[in-house]
């Protein structure tokens, strides 16, 4: 079962910001993306740089040749190394979506332990980067009107 | 004299052992035949009168960035008697039909050979687009009237100005539908990579006209070019040949990811005279980088080297030969090389590819697909069905 980890109060996490927290010898950042709280473990499949640190921002469309549009502001992660994005809300690889899934997880469910260079998954025959993803959830506290964000690792 | 002496007589006379032809089980398409006229007075019926003076008066006026070339003035000696009085325009274009069927078409077994000439120096170097042009069809109509017609094995890419791309998608369309007509051909020395969005009348004149639009090394440092290597002007001709494919390299990164084969999905690009080894490295580069600035050009929408393999072909010529001979089939197979290289000897340069001398150690389908399907597929060779009685006449 997954244990639930009290992060910090929901008011310290305003849109737009992260924290990265150490659980259980994981580094872990939790993000609130328009006031919904994601968490993701900082490590970038890639080359296990800390995906955490990276720039927040959208995904980047062409509606048409030459077009520039951004979508989904504040929900994709840059990585700070070599620039591969995420999505911070599935954990999808943005560039290639179709052959790059997220592991999926039961929610309730406490995820595999996993190496970081050796458990890719196989779809397609393409090598399956994917980030690490764990459930959050928001909670009274007992201060007064304040609520407090878990991850459950 | 009985047919099998003239046979033998010619076979001694062109320098090819034409038995190694004989057995071939697939018909052979050379993609890069370099043609020029045999005296520049050729050119002077198709001119008007004041580009005839300037043509008669100056040629084209921007020499090549090179003053030197291997061989015998760039092109195989053998293909001369070396001790003779050459004519003026003997250089790197054969200049002779007959001789190059001779030599070339029954000689090397060459069944469909792609003409890849243009004027001297290369149009695209040149100040006066309006002449530029009118040199490229004054060309192109030679190249129809004395080669295309004299027999039904040539095929013609269009010589045309990149730099003047309304000018050259109107000749595009003025000759794009003859049946002997297959591509376009630029030269890489150009002021802006072929991604430009200025160029791209000219590919939308090729899909028009359901031609491939091909590019050769050519005119870089020439005229209005820049240098011919992105560190400057080199010394020697061998220097030059190597920062060759780093043109090819500018023109196809810029094609990827200016979005050319998103806006032209059925556009095909031949790469002609660049070798291929330089490929496989630049399809993992492209693909890498991709995956971290591709919100830069999201109008690239899938892996750049899926692109490199439905539209861009590379021509074979002149291939590498690494020391350890395994090393050729891995970059072969690293670029998908059954789908994408096409033979070209580039006769009639000294540095030329004989086919019964090339990719011999490979299974019979790679080769079928090098020697023929790939081009035959690029070029649109087979319109009215004639390639398939060719591959039928040749396989039996």
């Amino acid at each position: 079962m997954a244990e639930k980890h009290q992060v910090c109060f929901a008011d310290e996490l305003q849109p737009g910001s992260r924290k990265v927290v150490e659980i259980g010898g994981r580094s872990i950042g939790v993000f609130n993306v328009n006031n919904q709280f994601y968490a993701i473990r900082n490590s970038c499949p890639h080359r296990g740089a800390p995906l955490c640190r990276g720039v927040v921002t959208g995904l980047v469309t062409s509606p048409e040749l030459y077009e520039l549009e951004m979508e989904r502001l504040g929900e994709i992660v840059r990585c700070p190394w070599h620039g591969w994005e995420f999505d911070l809300t599935t954990g999808r690889s943005v560039f290639n979506p179709h052959k790059m899934r997220v592991k999926s997880y039961d929610v309730s469910v406490e995820p595999e332990p996993m190496d970081l260079q050796g458990d890719f998954v196989l779809v397609d025959g393409e090598p399956d980067p994917f980030i690490e993803t764990f459930d959050t959830t928001v909670e009274p506290s007992g201060e007064q009107g304040r609520k407090v964000v878990f991850v459950h690792v | 004299m009985s047919a099998t002496a003239t046979n033998n007589e010619r076979q001694t006379e062109v320098g090819n052992d034409t038995r190694l032809h004989k057995a071939k089980r697939f018909p052979i398409v050379d993609t890069d035949v370099h043609h020029s006229f045999f005296d520049k007075s050729d050119l002077y019926p198709y001119l008007s009168d004041i580009y005839r003076d300037r043509w008669a008066d100056y040629g084209t006026g921007v020499g090549t960035s090179t003053a030197h070339n291997g061989g015998f003035r760039g092109r195989r000696a053998d293909t001369i008697d070396v001790e003779q009085e050459q004519p003026a325009n003997i250089g790197t274009s054969a200049i002779d039909v007959q001789d190059t069927i001779d030599r070339l078409l029954d000689g090397a077994g060459v069944d469909v050979a792609i003409l890849t000439g243009g004027p001297m120096g290369g149009a695209s170097a040149m100040m006066d687009i309006d002449y530029a042009s009118a040199l490229c069809t004054a060309f192109n109509d030679y190249s129809i009237d004395t080669w295309v017609a004299a027999d039904p094995r040539f095929r013609l890419t269009l010589a045309i100005n990149h730099q003047d791309p309304e000018g050259a998608a109107r000749e595009i369309d003025r000759l794009g539908q003859h049946p002997q007509v297959v591509g376009v051909m630029v030269s890489c020395g150009a002021p802006k990579p072929f991604g430009f969005r200025s160029y791209h009348p000219i590919y939308e004149a090729c899909v028009r006209n359901g031609l491939a639009f091909a590019m050769h090394f050519g005119a870089e440092g020439s005229g209005i070019n820049p240098p011919p290597t992105s560190a400057g002007y080199p010394s020697y001709y061998i220097e030059s040949r190597q920062a060759r494919p780093t043109f090819y390299m500018a023109h196809l990164a810029s094609m990827i990811f200016e979005g050319v084969f998103e806006k032209f999905p059925t556009l095909k690009v031949g790469m002609i005279e660049g070798g291929f080894a330089w490929v496989p490295p630049m399809l993992w580069k492209m693909d890498l980088d991709w995956k971290g600035l591709r919100y830069q050009v999201p109008w690239v929408k899938r892996l750049p080297s899926e692109y490199v393999k439905e539209h861009v072909r590379f021509a074979t010529q002149p291939m590498e030969e690494p020391d350890r001979p395994e090393a050729l089939k891995h970059i072969i197979d690293w670029m998908s090389g059954e789908q994408t290289l096409m033979f070209a000897t580039d006769y009639p340069h000294w540095d030329w590819d004989d086919p019964a001398m090339t990719l011999n150690g490979f299974p019979d389908d790679f080769r079928r697909r090098v020697f023929f399907d790939n081009a035959v597929d690029t070029f649109g060779l087979n319109k009215n069905g004639e390639m398939d009685r060719l591959l039928s006449e040749v396989a039996g």
